[in-house]
């Protein structure tokens, strides 16, 4: 059987990838040894938002209830029911799954399931099954690694996501979006976190101005922080539901491996180079091997489902003929932080850097309307601009909504827009995107709320 | 609906102009052409006309005010058009670009800039809509950035390709197009090593050299040049001017050699009228001129302006010399309009006052012919058998071989030559 492409891995990055090679009349299959939709929608981005929903939700029936003109909730009488917020996820998985399988099958990509191994440049075998192929594209994604030796209480990401007790001391390794998001989430559910991150940061990409923003909303919800320390130095010092680390005594009843990922390499028998724990991509995602495409968290350029279906596209386009140009700072990264966090562009480290000169102006939550009444008003809109062309450089949200917010500041950058082209952006009233317009006076010229 | 007219460049390279009249009130109702404002810049009094008929409903800036070439103007209010055919308006008025006036000096094209203020960005798909697309120009697709790169960078946006979605002009083919632009100078000296290039210093053409090389270059392509030389011993005619130059300076008019040579050229012309005249090629006419507008070739820091002396066989010596001195004033201060550069028959360039004996000028196409006036010097020469000190004027002529044959030429150059000579001809006539 021959393919003009095979791709290995059904996550955003090989799903999208496998959509598009169908629409554009590609001959395509696509292996999956597991789930059709990979972590992103069967252990990660959408099972997480899902439980982040409902421990919100929780949070604010037993605090803001009453505040909101609630009555007759018995904050005593409440409790997070884990399983069913579980299965409430797993409903919603299932659909989108489904939905991919679907749209994989509409537009003719065969879908073959097993574990790919590359026997050469040009064929892959699945359970003794050999395909043919002009061109490869591995999108088999990244995890993080088990440590050398295991203990009881640790628990991995993927299998966190599943009808089981939560105990009440739990201890999150890891730093980004994913350890972030976790230690929040079971907070919120009034579990006591502790964050153990493995630099002396917790979100490395991100502007060091939401950092410090995260650092006090953790102070805040006392979540503890732990840095430099890693998943084994946590292992080793595990005992008795407790961890003696650094001279401390951190009570564990759980603990979650969302320590950094690496890639996860299909068998091959073919010579590809790798940066580190990944494979090596150039800027097309083509590896050393030349028609060898890998896309996604695979090639450590990121670890964002987005990026990783842009770059299937990408190589999709790329096979077709079609040059574009792939630039991650064109890019917007998310958190689901509560608040959460959004950024896309340049942080200011990166900007001072380079030597631009640049403008920052910030607009904040606390006096806009729409965010009162939803009595959630923390955060900010912060865009750092050039001060030659008033081009927009890069934004920054903290807001409950900022991942959907950032979506403006992505058009912004994507069309090279300058900071008149936001002041001049009507935002309707009341919303809390009008924030994003005051931050845009405020770069022209001053804000008028402020 | 509302058009928004921007100071358009009218042709030297300046970036900014000063207004000093308005001729319009807000309210007032104007025909397309009409004039709306005089602006002085550093070179010309410019009055500007309005590029469309409609009510003025707002003046930017008050007398006195400088306004930068591109920023806003006045806003006309142009009734009963509105939605697509708006759009449709305003790109034709970024369309009316060099409007040149006819037979106009060096600084005789006046580009409109573009209207893109109240151009929304959604207009760039509306401009394939319309069945009189031929007839409009398309509006670029860019990002704003490159927009105001394109601006500040003075690259016409319209040259650079775009590499973006859609073919969208993005920063770095701002920034691709300026780079390959600046090495494009150095690569016609690619044997030469790199060091020399260091030592090329790359200014951007000014609006009125840009000017001076497009006449220049059209009317070498276009004319037939073939060229005379001679001398003239003007000792009379000095002995005159000097006779009456105190007199007339005690009025404030300083009495030239050069108000003499115009007179004489005016006269020599009406007796040798295919000098004065102009080839229609496209009709196959021959257009002789019945009057004599003679332009005065004047070198300025800027470059060099032709300002214009109307109906020069009109006037006496002594109003040409007073002519010739608030000219060269205006020139100077750059105070010259439109209306002094306009319509010359027959150009003369004095250059001896500054060096050089003779020449081959360049005609100033459309005409005929041009005079070069040579440095003034003495020498010996033959007067009755016998030598003498004669003070004696180099001429150089040239003319358009299409229009004038060679005998014409000589017997047109001894008539000026006869009038210098004897000046008392030249008011006999």
């Amino acid at each position: 059987m021959k393919f003009d492409v095979i791709i290995i891995g059904s996550g955003p990055a090989g799903y999208v990838a496998a959509i598009r090679a169908g629409q554009v009349g590609l001959k395509t299959a696509i292996i999956e040894k597991g789930k059709i939709g990979g972590m992103c929608l069967n252990w990660g981005c959408i099972p997480s938002k899902a439980l982040i929903e409902s421990a919100k939700l929780f949070r604010r029936i037993s605090k803001d209830a009453s505040k909101f003109g609630i009555d007759g909730i018995d904050k005593k009488s409440i409790t997070f029911n884990y399983s069913k917020a579980v299965k409430r996820a797993d409903t919603i998985v299932t659909r989108l799954t489904s939905g991919v399988e679907f749209l994989l099958k509409k537009n003719g990509v065969e879908i073959i399931k097993g574990e790919a191994k590359i026997t050469s440049k040009n064929t892959v075998t699945v359970e003794n099954r050999s395909l043919e192929a002009d061109n490869i594209i591995i999108a088999t994604g990244a995890n993080s690694p088990k440590p050398e030796k295991s203990i009881d209480v640790l628990v991995d990401v993927n299998d966190l996501f599943t009808d089981r007790e939560i105990p009440e001391h739990i201890v999150v390794a890891g730093h980004d979006a994913v350890a972030v998001e976790l230690a929040q989430l079971f907070e919120t559910m009034g579990k006591k976190v502790t964050l153990v991150s493995p630099s002396d940061n917790l979100i490395p990409l991100a502007d060091p101005y939401l950092f410090e923003y995260l650092k006090k909303t953790f102070k805040k919800e006392k979540i503890e922080i732990i840095y430099n320390t890693s998943l084994s130095d946590l292992v080793k010092g595990y005992s008795n539901n407790k961890i003696e680390v650094n001279g401390e005594s951190i009570k564990c009843e759980m603990l979650i491996n969302a320590s950094p990922r690496k890639a996860i390499i299909p068998a091959m028998d073919i010579d590809i180079d790798f940066d580190n724990d990944f494979i090596k991509t150039d800027e097309d995602c083509q590896t050393s091997v030349s028609k060898v495409y890998a896309v996604g968290d695979v090639n450590g350029k990121s670890r964002f489902a987005h990026i990783g279906s842009a770059q299937g596209m990408h190589v999709v386009n790329k096979i077709k003929g079609v040059k574009q140009k792939l630039d991650l700072k064109k890019y917007p990264i998310n958190m689901y932080s509560i608040p959460e966090m959004a950024q896309i562009g340049y942080t200011e480290p990166e900007l001072k850097e380079r030597g631009d000169d640049y403008k920052v102006s910030e607009f904040p939550l606390s006096a806009n309307g729409k965010a009162m009444t939803e009595g959630t008003n923390e955060g900010f809109v912060r865009i750092l601009s050039d001060n030659k062309y008033g081009e927009v450089l890069g934004v920054q949200i903290v807001a409950p909504h900022a991942t959907d917010m950032i979506a403006e500041a992505s058009a912004y950058i994507q069309l090279e827009s300058t900071i008149y082209d936001i002041a001049q952006t009507v935002h309707a009233h009341p919303t809390i995107s009008e924030v994003f317009m005051e931050a845009g006076f405020e770069a022209v010229d001053k804000a008028i709320h402020k | 609906m509302k058009y928004i007219f921007n100071f358009p460049d009218i042709g030297e390279g300046l970036e900014e102009g000063t207004i000093v009249e308005w001729l319009v009130k807000k309210g007032q109702k104007v025909e397309s052409g009409d004039l709306l404002v005089t602006m002085e810049t550093d070179k010309v009094v410019a009055e500007i006309p309005s590029p469309k008929t409609g009510t003025i409903s707002a003046l930017f800036g008050k007398a006195g005010e400088t306004i930068n070439v591109g920023d806003a103007l006045v806003e006309i209010e142009i009734e009963g058009v509105a939605g697509e055919d708006a759009v449709k308006e305003v790109e034709k008025g970024s369309d009316m670009e060099a409007v040149e006036e006819e037979g106009a000096g060096v600084v005789g094209t006046l580009e409109i800039a573009g209207s893109s203020a109240i151009l929304s960005g959604s207009a760039e798909g509306m401009s394939t809509s319309g069945s009189t697309e031929e007839t409009v120009k398309k509006k670029v697709r860019a990002t704003p950035v490159s927009r105001a790169m394109a601006k500040d960078m003075g690259i016409d946006i319209n040259d650079v390709k775009g590499t973006g979605p859609a073919g969208r002009v993005t920063k770095d083919d701002i920034l691709n197009f300026s780079k390959s632009r600046t090495k494009h100078p150095t690569s016609s000296t690619q044997t030469a090593p790199t060091e020399t290039q260091n030592h090329v210093d790359v200014e951007p053409l000014t609006q009125i050299r840009k000017t001076i090389a497009k006449n220049m270059i059209q009317s070498k392509h276009n004319a037939a040049h073939m060229s005379i030389f001679d001398d003239v011993e003007i000792g009379e005619l000095d002995r005159v001017r000097k006779q009456y130059k105190d007199r007339y300076a005690a009025e404030g008019v300083k009495l030239t050699y050069l108000a003499f040579i115009i007179k004489a050229v005016t006269y020599a012309l009406k007796k040798h009228k295919s000098l004065n005249s102009e080839m229609d090629t496209e009709n196959d006419n021959m257009l002789y001129k019945r009057y004599y507008n003679i332009g005065l070739a004047v070198d300025t820091d800027k470059g060099l302006v032709v300002p214009v002396i109307r109906n020069a066989d009109k006037l006496s010596i002594k109003e040409i010399a007073s002519q010739i001195q608030s000219l060269s004033e205006k020139a100077r201060d750059g105070k010259l309009t439109m209306e002094d550069f306009k319509d010359g028959t027959f150009t003369i360039t004095s250059y001896g006052s500054i060096g050089g004996k003779y020449a081959v000028p360049v005609i100033n196409y459309p005409q005929a012919g041009i005079l070069g006036v040579g440095r003034i010097s003495k020498q010996p020469v033959v007067k009755n058998d016998a030598l003498d000190i004669g003070l004696v004027l180099p001429l150089s002529l040239t003319v358009d071989h299409r229009i004038v044959d060679g005998g014409e030429v000589s017997r047109f150059l001894n008539t000026i030559m006869g009038y210098l000579a004897d000046p008392v001809t030249l008011v006999m006539e």
